[in-house]
Formats: structure tokens, C-alpha cells, sequence
């Protein structure tokens, strides 16, 4: 009679429904009751649609998703990934092309470091040989006369000599041109300037007496 | 509170329990009440397991991974209903189901026949998707959270058995109302309700599962339940 008078707790409701859907033997006094009671009946019947619903939910919105299709990629992809398992790890291996150009490109790296310090030697040495000629260069007596030289006026100095040279070898032809140089020099020696050449005039000159004597 | 059930030391997948069955991993919290009681006879796929396990010991690599697929096979359309429910992600899903998979062959050589294969392999899988909330929750920390990919919503969509452009908008706003009520659960509650409504375990498995004692799993289902009937618009 207590069993009619008190209805199911939600506790024991959701009692006999797990026991239901687990396939278990419910317990006798409540399915006595949920079999009497139109309330507990109606409660028990609200949790079923309440709890069936969500379920049926969730697995259409999951099923839509995971189709056999899907479901079939995704067996391969694990049994992809299992062919992988107890297998040794292995070693990647660089590419031996890559290996060598790797190599090639470090040989490579030294190479242009030869080549510069090569480059800064033959700068240096070139550097020094060509200080060291433009000194002697500078010490030469021919340095004003190169550029005359090279400028083709060795000919006239040639042309200057070579009378000298070629005209007769008599004493009076020598004499004669001791005389011109002489004069020459004296021309030279003079000074240019026109208020001095007064005070030349009356200053005896070493050459005049050596003449005397 | 958070739901995860691994043990709390050593690897992801959680060692058998011992030649009789009855204690729970290390680590475990023990079932407090927990009765003694025979070995229940082992299903397929724990004799099946079994047999790879065999195989494995002995080398046989190709025929375990052979017949490791029809383990897959047996599994994994209810693998994937708890991994999407728990994750609502099909990629996440999908990843989470495939590494399950593949460590549980990796380690099928701890397998126990204490347990049913069955309770082994969703507990590998429920600590994966357990780590992969975690990751995302991380990870929405600071980023903007995905959302569902188009062609998801399109797929679940088109689940509604009616061509009727209004049912299937009625029918995607009822499970985004469902799913969003199963995510304010609790951690342990959602667990244990997903693993007793998607994942078809009695309590009885969950707490093998889980740890927890089997009275406690029902008090967390019948929380649950009454959140949810209260989440989806019934009576408290």
C-alpha cells in the first residue's frame, strides 16, 4: 500500500531507467509501482523521451558527420599509422648530392679567401715596386729630361753634337768654338738685370785672368 | 574537477589492473564498495585482443596489425560518437579516435584480460579527448575559438530525416541547444554521461573506467540528467 501512497523518488526513476536500458533485472517494488502510478508513470515516461531525445540527437548530428566513407579513411589513416609502430626508427640520411654540394660549398668558401689574400699580396707588391721605382724615379737626373726625351727632343741635342763632332778635327775649328762657349757662358753668367750689369763691368772675373796668364 | 581519470603517475595509457581484476590501476582512486566477484566471461573484442597481443608478443607484426582492424572496425563508429560528443569538433574527433587507436596497439602488450577491452580502450580515449579540451581551453585563452567548419554544420544538417529547410534549422537549433547544455555539466558529470548515453557503458563500466565508485557514477548520471532537464527547458 506505502509503494501507492508514495510516489518514485527521481532518484529511483532514473534507477529503473538505467537498469532498462542496461538490460538488468529492475527493481520489483518500483516496477510495481511505475506499473500502478499514472504520475510516476508519466514522470518515468518524460525522463525516457527527455533522455532518448538527446541521445537520437547526438547520434544523427555524429553519424551525419562520421559518414562510411569517412569512417573508411579514417580506418586506413590508422592502419597507416600502426605500419609505422614497432618498426626501428629510421635515420634520415641527408642526400648525398647535397652532402657533396655542401662540401663543394665549403671548399668553395675557401677558395676566394686564397684568391683575395692573393689579390692583397699582388696590391701590395705592386704597391711597393711602384713606390719604390717612382723613388729611384724621383733621384734620377734625367727625370725633367725623360718627358723631353720622349717628346723628341733628343734630336736637336743630337743635331747641337753632331756639327761639332762632324766638322773637321783642325785646332783653329776647336779654338774657335772654346771662344763661342766661352761667350755663351759669359752671356750666361751675366746678370740680367740692368742696373747691375755696370758693377759688372768694372768687376774683374776669374776667367779674364786666367786668360791674362 | 575536471573529469580526468588517468592515473596519476606514469604513461597515457592506463595499465591493467592485476591478474584478478578487482583492484584498480595504480594511482586510481580504489572503488570504495566495490564487491568481489568472478570474472565475467570476456566479449569478442577482449579475445580478440587477446589473440593481437599474442601476436605481437611473438613478432608476428603483420598478422596483428591485420587483425587489429577488425578491432578498429568494431569500435570505432561508438569511439567516434563519444570523441565528437566530447569534443564537438569533427577534425579534433577524428585525431582523438586515431590516436586511440594507434596507442592502444602500441601498448596492447600491457592489456589485461581483467578488463574488458572495451573499458581499456574508452579510457585511453577519454583521457585523449580530456587532454584535447584542455589544449583547446589553452588555446582559447588566447586565440579566438574555432567555429564548427561549414561543411559540419552542412553534414548535420542534412542528418534532419525531413527536406524541410525549417525542420533542419528546428533540428540544428535543438542540438546546439543539447550540446550546449551538455557542455555547462560538470567535468565528472559529462564524462560519466557521456560514456553511459553515447558510449552505451552501465555504470558498473564506468567505474572500471573511470575509478570511481560505481554509487558515485550514478548520483554524478542522475545530476546530470536532472541539469540537463533542467538546461533543456523541463522540469527540475
Amino acid at each position: 500500500m506505502s509503494s501507492r501512497v508514495r510516489h518514485l523518488t527521481e532518484e529511483r526513476l532514473f534507477d529503473v531507467y538505467l537498469a532498462e536500458r542496461a538490460a538488468e533485472p529492475v527493481d520489483p517494488p518500483a516496477a510495481e509501482h511505475l506499473a500502478d502510478c499514472e504520475a510516476c508513470g508519466t514522470r518515468y515516461a518524460e525522463l525516457v523521451s527527455m533522455m532518448g531525445n538527446v541521445r537520437r540527437e547526438g547520434d544523427a548530428e555524429t553519424d551525419a558527420i562520421f559518414t562510411a566513407d569517412r569512417l573508411r579513411a579514417q580506418q586506413l589513416e590508422i592502419a597507416r599509422r600502426i605500419a609505422l609502430v614497432g618498426r626501428p626508427a629510421r635515420v634520415l640520411s641527408f642526400p648525398k648530392r647535397i652532402v657533396r654540394r655542401t662540401i663543394t660549398a665549403s671548399s668553395s668558401r675557401t677558395a676566394p679567401r686564397w684568391i683575395a689574400a692573393a689579390a692583397a699580396a699582388g696590391l701590395f707588391v705592386g704597391v711597393a715596386v711602384g713606390a719604390s721605382y717612382q723613388f729611384r724615379w724621383g733621384l734620377s737626373p734625367y727625370r725633367t729630361a725623360a718627358p723631353f726625351v720622349a717628346s723628341g727632343s733628343a734630336t736637336p741635342r743630337t743635331a747641337r753634337l753632331t756639327p761639332v763632332a762632324t766638322r773637321g778635327g783642325g785646332q783653329a775649328d776647336v779654338a774657335a768654338d772654346d771662344a763661342f762657349l766661352s761667350d755663351l757662358e759669359i752671356a750666361l753668367d751675366r746678370p740680367r738685370t740692368r742696373e747691375l750689369l755696370a758693377f759688372d763691368d768694372f768687376t774683374p772675373h776669374v776667367r779674364e785672368i786666367r786668360d791674362q796668364r | 574537477m575536471n573529469g580526468d581519470f588517468r592515473p596519476a603517475r606514469g604513461s597515457d595509457v592506463p595499465a591493467g589492473p592485476p591478474a584478478d581484476g578487482l583492484e584498480p590501476a595504480a594511482g586510481v582512486v580504489p572503488p570504495a564498495g566495490r564487491v568481489r566477484r568472478a570474472p565475467a566471461p570476456l566479449d569478442d573484442d577482449s579475445k580478440l585482443a587477446i589473440e593481437i597481443r599474442g601476436l605481437v608478443d611473438r613478432g608476428e607484426m603483420d598478422e596483428a596489425r591485420e587483425r587489429f582492424g577488425e578491432l578498429v572496425a568494431m569500435h570505432q563508429r561508438r569511439a567516434t560518437r563519444i570523441a565528437y560528443q566530447y569534443l564537438r569538433d569533427a577534425a579534433d574527433a577524428d585525431e582523438a579516435v586515431q590516436d586511440a587507436f594507434v596507442k592502444v596497439f602500441s601498448h596492447i602488450t600491457t592489456y589485461r584480460e581483467a578488463w574488458p577491452f572495451e573499458v581499456w580502450f574508452t579510457r585511453i580515449l577519454i583521457n585523449g579527448c580530456l587532454d584535447r579540451r584542455k589544449a583547446r581551453g589553452r588555446r582559447d585563452r588566447w586565440f579566438v575559438g574555432d567555429e564548427p567548419t561549414s561543411a559540419d554544420e552542412a553534414r548535420a544538417s542534412a542528418a534532419s530525416p525531413s527536406g524541410n529547410p525549417e525542420h533542419r534549422l528546428l533540428a540544428r537549433e535543438r542540438r546546439a541547444k543539447i550540446a550546449a547544455a551538455v557542455d555547462r555539466l560538470d567535468g565528472r558529470q559529462r564524462t560519466v554521461f557521456m560514456l553511459c548515453h553515447y558510449g552505451d557503458c552501465t555504470p558498473r563500466e564506468v567505474s572500471a573506467m573511470t575509478g570511481m565508485n560505481e554509487s558515485t557514477v550514478r548520483v554524478h548520471l542522475f545530476r546530470a540528467a536532472r541539469r540537463l532537464r533542467t538546461l533543456l527547458g523541463g522540469k527540475p
